[in-house]
């Protein structure tokens, strides 16, 4: 059974997008395969230099840079949102798999669980 | 930070672009009036899609927690403080 969990909420705002990457990270630590998939203002997570102290919160950089030792077998980004809110490819996260269409990518999975 | 007329309304505005208060926010101000982005909606500065209104400010350490520091112009980027000041310096205050 394959998970796919999607991110679609923006970064600090709300607990959402936090929670979701604990689930992730949950099922991969009970060896179950899942992939994180970012799309509309969600991809914004995936910009470098983040620096939360300012908002009492800690910056997921780290973790999600970490993924894929955790067992997270791919991030994915939906294409579009990333050309909208990164147009500079040097200020997205490295080992980002870009998605031109996340309806197919959606098929490609058991489940498909949103966050928040 | 720039001289701010205080005959304006204030609009604080906290949702992402696409929100659909966002667009509410944008299509309820006049020329007078200031736009302060904080928390999610400073995800509108490096939004290709979205157009600001000249009186835009952003608050810092939202910007800095999204990694956006570099994306404010010179005077658009303001503190908790100056957001206070701003407060007290306009007669009517919308927060979206």
């Amino acid at each position: 059974m394959t998970t796919l969990i999607v991110i679609d909420q923006a970064p600090y705002g709300s607990w959402a997008g936090r929670e979701a990457l604990d689930m992730v990270f949950s099922l991969a630590a009970f060896d179950q395969p899942a992939a994180l998939l970012f799309t509309g203002v969600g991809v914004n997570w995936l910009r470098t230099a983040q620096s939360a102290k300012g908002v009492g919160q800690k910056t997921v950089e780290k973790n999600l840079s970490a993924a894929p030792l955790f067992g997270v077998e791919k991030i994915f980004a939906e294409q579009e949102a990333c050309e909208r809110f990164m147009p500079d490819t040097s200020s997205r996260l490295a080992g980002i798999d870009l998605v031109a269409s996340v309806k197919n990518l959606m098929t490609q999975y058991d489940h498909v669980v949103f966050a928040g | 930070m720039n001289q701010i007329p205080d005959t304006g309304t204030l609009h604080i505005l906290n949702k992402a672009p696409g929100h659909p208060r966002f667009v509410a926010c944008l299509a309820a101000m006049s020329n007078q009036d200031t736009l302060i982005l904080i928390e999610n909606a400073v995800l509108a500065l490096p939004d290709t899609d979205t157009v600001l209104p000249r009186q835009t400010l952003a608050l810092e350490p939202d910007l800095e927690a999204r990694g956006l520091s570099g994306t404010a112009e010179p005077g658009q980027q303001i503190s908790h403080q100056q957001l206070v000041q701003l407060t007290e310096q306009h007669p009517r205050i919308i927060s979206w």
